[in-house]
């Protein structure tokens, strides 16, 4: 039933194994393929044996599943845009898609704007602390463990720390905060990101509330992830065990943790953005912006960014074709377009080969945005963007302000 | 140029079914209001996008007036209404880049209220002129 939780394991010992916890994702992939629930099952695998380059990949035969298995926290694949831009939006195949929880937010977003059929889609999120970019995690392994980093065969993040774990076996944990005030550590919309648990997918799996069990701590935040998860405990897939008390506030406390650390990020980093002066923003942003080289890496990594048509484009006579940097339309309408939804992925500020730090203006500006529309993106499919919805309710509303 | 001698260029969007007609009785009526307006029609005030406010912003308008219908009133029913969560939207983005959020301004005003017309252009032009020239004009002007 949706609200439930357990902590579950798979059945399958290589699947147990191989997993980063009990194997859940994994076993519940392998038994929707198995029984022709879906056509095939979007997940990241790493390519090759290369731990800092993990990339989407579409399966279809059950054997393969098995190489998905497990978490890579130094890369951050883009699903939501994969899933679209690639997969047609599951409007003629279904999907069982796996993602973050920035991931499965994307594809709500895509929902809304009609980019991609919910129907078809199984979503399984995954808890989240936190991703690596993978040039920073190999600087973090070199220059803090002073360890190579083609050594490491598992990382993760836990109460605040960062762990590695070399080929022999030793395991070396430090201080995630002390990292990040010297620059290592998570990418910088991650530190900040309050959404750890993704209860908007079907079914949320993560470590949290399993007392370091070889299990997962599942909660079923659907209809039809309750009806998915019965079905594949009834086959022999997956087996639970109900979470106690003592488990679900275990969890609760984690994911507590996490999002006061948060907090404090979002204030240290927005803090110097919003207590400039006026002209100092001013001057501040459009240095920025002029080392934009115009290559449209954030237009083309933003999982909002939909239009099949975009005005930015040469031929629609807004950025003139040629000029570099572009002229100030150029961000301001890829901004302006994006912020009532911005999900603070930081795939555009991933993507920005000048350094511009658009995700931190952006997911600020919908922080704000979040104060007059009360809009949280990709929370739930129901409520639509703010700035482009209007409710029949604000016809007798007179003034030039709504107050929500 | 001289800072006493400033003369903001303001871009007015009202729409053809109130607001152009309130601007045209407050003609009409021979009303005094500042002419550092430029007024463009258009057919509904929903009409004005990011697009529109933005690029005025970025060719070298130092305030915009954008005018509609009251809500209700509207002749498309609620694009009005769209463009009210578009200016409150925009405000906040404005302000981050380091535009003043009072050089935009939405009023409604209607066929009927030419004086609110006048009234509206005489104080947003006194806004604009006591902020300055826009900082896109600024930096235009090497200041």
């Amino acid at each position: 039933m949706k609200g439930d939780m357990y902590l579950a394991w798979s059945s399958d010992s290589e699947i147990l194994n191989r997993s980063e916890n009990g194997g859940i994702v994994t076993s519940l992939l392998k038994f929707v393929l198995d029984t022709k629930r879906v056509d095939a099952v979007l997940a990241v695998k790493a390519r090759g044996d290369d731990r800092y380059d993990g990339g989407p990949v579409l399966i279809t035969d059950p054997s393969e599943l098995i190489e998905t298995a497990g978490s890579l926290h130094c890369s951050s694949p883009n699903i939501a845009r994969f899933l679209k831009e690639y997969l047609g939006g599951a409007f003629d195949m279904k999907l069982a898609v796996v993602g973050k929880p920035c991931d499965i937010r994307g594809t709500i977003e895509l929902v809304k704007r009609e980019q991609v059929n919910l129907d078809n889609l199984f979503l399984i999120g995954l808890n989240c602390s936190g991703t690596l970019s993978p040039v920073v995690a190999k600087r973090t392994i070199i220059e803090e463990f002073g360890v190579d980093p083609l050594n490491i065969i598992h990382e993760d993040i836990e109460d605040g720390n960062l762990i590695i774990m070399l080929k022999d076996g030793t395991e070396k944990t430090k201080d995630l905060k002390a990292l990040e005030e010297k620059g290592y550590g998570r990418r910088e919309n991650c530190r900040r990101c309050e959404i750890k648990i993704p209860t908007m997918a079907d079914i949320a799996c993560g470590k949290w509330g399993t007392s370091n069990k070889k299990a997962t701590f599942v909660e079923i935040c659907s209809d039809k992830g309750a009806e998915l998860f019965e079905e594949a405990i009834k086959a022999g897939y997956i087996a639970v065990e109900h979470a106690d008390d003592k488990a679900i506030k275990e969890r609760k406390e984690k994911e507590q943790e996490a999002i006061e650390s948060a907090l404090k990020w979002e204030k240290t980093d927005f803090a110097p953005l919003k207590n400039m002066a006026i002209e100092e923003k001013f001057d501040y942003w459009w240095g920025q912006f002029s080392q934009c080289i115009k290559c449209y890496g954030c237009r083309d990594a933003c999982p909002i960014c939909y239009c099949k048509d975009c005005i930015l484009e040469a031929d629609r006579g807004v950025v003139m074709p040629g000029e570099v940097p572009p002229n100030a339309m150029f961000p301001m309408i890829r901004i302006a377009h994006v912020m009532d939804s911005c999900l603070n992925c930081g795939q555009c500020q991933d993507a920005c080969p000048a350094g511009i730090p658009l995700t931190r203006l952006i997911f600020m500006l919908n922080k704000e945005l979040y104060g007059i529309f009360k809009y949280q993106p990709g929370v739930d499919v129901a409520s639509r963007p703010p700035l482009r919805s209007i409710t029949d309710e604000e016809l007798t509303i007179p003034g030039v302000e709504l107050v929500f | 140029m001289n800072e006493n001698k400033f003369e903001p260029k303001i871009v007015g969007f009202c729409c053809n079914w109130c607001s152009y007609a309130g601007a045209d009785l407050a003609g009409v009526g021979r009303l005094q209001y500042p002419p550092d307006i430029r007024v463009v029609r258009v057919m509904c005030s929903g009409r004005v996008s990011d697009l529109l406010i933005l690029n005025a912003f970025a060719i070298g308008a130092d305030g915009i007036l954008v005018a509609g219908c009251h809500p209700g009133d509207c002749h498309y029913l609620k694009g009005n209404l769209a463009a009210r969560r578009r200016v409150m939207g925009l405000k906040p983005f404005l302000e981050a880049i380091g535009i003043r959020p009072e050089r935009l301004r939405l009023e409604w005003i209607a066929a009927s209220e030419g004086p609110k017309f006048a009234e509206t252009v005489m104080s947003f032009t006194q806004t604009i002129k006591e902020l300055g020239p826009s900082p896109f004009n600024r930096r235009r002007n090497g200041h």
